[in-house]
């Protein structure tokens, strides 16, 4: 864990991004933030503003995250450091061309990679819980290759203030 | 002459077309006349012995009829036997119509206002009796009885054991999208007196029924993880199988109903662990990089069958109950998921993932003699009937629906098993006494 702790700081303090320079800032161990009153909804907006997407993506059946997938985690990341309020579901998902049981653990380990990489960039553990759907919420259906693709992911929901 | 008499009958019935296929092996003719009944007698809900005797003959031709092993003639009224010829049928126009067993029977009433219902099963080629069987039940459980008149036909003429006084748990499934809800329930093998086990909860899959279908472990997602739970099927009483938070799924009893193999998270990895069924800690039994899951006991509880993707692609492994001796069973292109072993240890069952979608099959418990037995693109989750000489499996529609259908191992077409809400994952008892 102080591994990853320091691992997660020097890759904060190499980023050169407007996005980084607000991390330190609002750091961990800063003084808290006064609570945000307003509705989880609103939050959730401003979430998939601010980073672009709540929904990360992989191939075939493996939980390997790709270029894209890592930036919009590390967008989710730098945003969910700010809002230490914020309780967050990991939530993944395999395609229906998977059988019930090992679409479940694909899910599952498909959200606990998205877990560890959100810790990595510094996340509180505590934070985030993870979970797997398997093939039971489909975000499209049918069984071409493009439902399938849709359907392998990982989407990160703010479940609820902490406070 | 015997032949085109029995043809005869055949198209009256509208026989599946597979029944008078050349190369199928021909399904054993039984006549069911009429069940009799002493002396007609009112009973206190309306009905009548008569009435119901009627009613179970119908249920007893259905049943048998869902097989592909018996061939149903009748029930015809003209074929009525009074009571003294239940137990002393005339054979020679059985054998005439190239009938080869003959079912008779009875229903009559009790001074206690309950039922006897007796059954006979007699070779009509031989004139002996293969079988007898007396039931005493409520006026309101003659389904029951009916049931148990068809098993004992199908266990007197196959030699198996028989399959329709038994139940079928699956998931009954309704709306659709993130408001789908998915409940355990429970139906008799032919479809019907369905049960709804979760009630509250809005989701579950993979239900297992303990050997004597009085308890069903299933993956619920209450709370938001999955992790296996119990219901007891009588008073619907609920408990998890473990107390951590650990993702779990994928619960199978051992044929004793004493232990629970199941799938649990260890970090990124799927392992399979046994539990007591009454609880205690949980033993893990692999320790492979990947997925290891859907493990199923032999009947004998001496070894585990299941799936891992360790070698890249999901194949079939066994393993002794205690985790040692893993070895490869499956070696043939294609993913091979969701093993079944049979009740009667010889063979397993198998979901396979290949180009063309998802179908079932079976081999033998070695891992040889694969074969396919249905067309998919979207069929899984096969479960052994008890007799060992059927299926039945999961099949998504191309509009997303699911529906339960059975299938024979001799490979004629799989027939849907009507059930009242959209069906899944189904899983088939054993015969309860």
């Amino acid at each position: 864990m102080i591994a990853r702790l320091a691992i997660a700081a020097a890759v904060i303090a190499a980023l050169a991004t407007p996005g980084a320079a607000q991390v330190r800032r609002g750091s961990v161990a800063a003084a808290p933030q006064p609570p945000k009153l307003f509705g989880i909804d609103l939050l959730r907006q401003e979430f998939r503003i601010a980073t672009g997407t709540d929904t990360v993506f992989f191939g075939g059946s493996s939980a390997g995250l790709g270029t894209p997938a890592k930036a919009a985690l590390r967008a989710q990341a730098a945003w969910l450091r700010h809002h230490p309020e914020v309780v967050v579901s990991i939530e993944g998902h395999a395609e229906a061309g998977d059988t019930r049981d090992h679409a479940l653990a694909v899910g599952a380990r498909r959200a606990q990679e998205v877990r560890d990489y959100l810790i990595l960039f510094g996340v509180p553990p505590a934070q985030l819980t993870a979970t797997s759907w398997g093939k039971e919420r489909v975000a499209v259906a049918g069984t071409s290759e493009a439902a399938f693709a849709a359907n392998r992911r990982v989407q990160v929901i703010l479940v609820r203030l902490a406070i | 002459m015997k032949l085109a008499l029995t043809l005869f009958g055949a198209a009256l019935l509208a026989a599946p077309a597979s029944a008078q296929d050349p190369g199928q092996p021909a399904a054993a003719v039984i006549a069911i006349p009429p069940l009799s009944t002493p002396n007609d007698v009112k009973l206190a809900d309306g009905s009548s012995t008569l009435a119901i005797a009627w009613q179970a003959t119908q249920l007893i031709a259905t049943d048998l009829r869902a097989t592909s092993e018996l061939y149903p003639v009748g029930p015809d009224q003209k074929d009525f036997y009074s009571f003294p010829e239940v137990t002393a049928p005339g054979f020679p126009r059985w054998r005439a119509k190239g009938v080869k067993a003959l079912l008779t029977g009875f229903v009559q009433a009790r001074a206690d206002g309950r039922l006897t219902v007796g059954c006979y099963v007699y070779d009509v080629a031989k004139g002996r009796e293969l079988g007898r069987k007396g039931f005493v039940v409520a006026a309101a459980d003659w389904r029951r009885a009916a049931h148990k008149c068809s098993g004992l036909a199908y266990s007197s003429v196959t030699g198996a054991p028989d399959i329709f006084d038994t139940r079928i748990t699956f998931v009954a499934e309704s709306g659709s999208g993130a408001a789908r809800t998915k409940k355990v329930a429970m139906v008799d093998s032919d479809g019907t007196n369905q049960l709804v086990l979760t009630k509250e909860d809005a989701f579950a899959i993979t239900p297992r029924l303990s050997p004597g279908a009085q308890t069903v472990a299933f993956t619920s997602f209450l709370g938001g993880t999955p992790h296996i739970e119990l219901v007891d099927v009588a008073d619907g009483r609920r408990r998890s199988l473990l107390s951590g938070s650990q993702i779990s799924f994928s619960p199978s009893f051992s044929s004793d109903g004493q232990r629970i193999a199941f799938s649990m998270l260890q970090g990124i990895n799927t392992d399979i662990h046994v539990a007591g069924s009454a609880g205690g800690a949980a033993q893990r039994l692999t320790t492979a990089p990947g997925i290891d899951t859907s493990p199923s006991f032999s009947p004998d509880g001496q070894q585990i069958v299941f799936e891992s993707d360790r070698s890249g692609t999901s194949q079939l492994y066994v393993m002794n109950a205690d985790g040692s001796g893993q070895r490869r069973l499956t070696f043939a292109s294609g993913w091979y998921s969701a093993p079944e072993w049979s009740p009667d240890g010889k063979s397993i069952a198998f979901t396979r993932r290949a180009a063309d979608g998802l179908r079932i099959g079976f081999m033998t418990a070695d891992g040889s003699g694969a074969k396919i037995l249905s067309s998919g693109p979207s069929d899984e989750g096969a479960h052994w009937a008890p007799s060992s000489r059927e299926l039945v499996f999961q099949r998504t529609g191309a509009d997303g629906r699911n529906a339960i259908y059975r299938v024979s191992l001799d490979g004629q077409d799989p027939r849907r098993v009507e059930t009242a809400q959209d069906g899944s994952d189904p899983d088939w008892s054993g015969v309860s006494e």
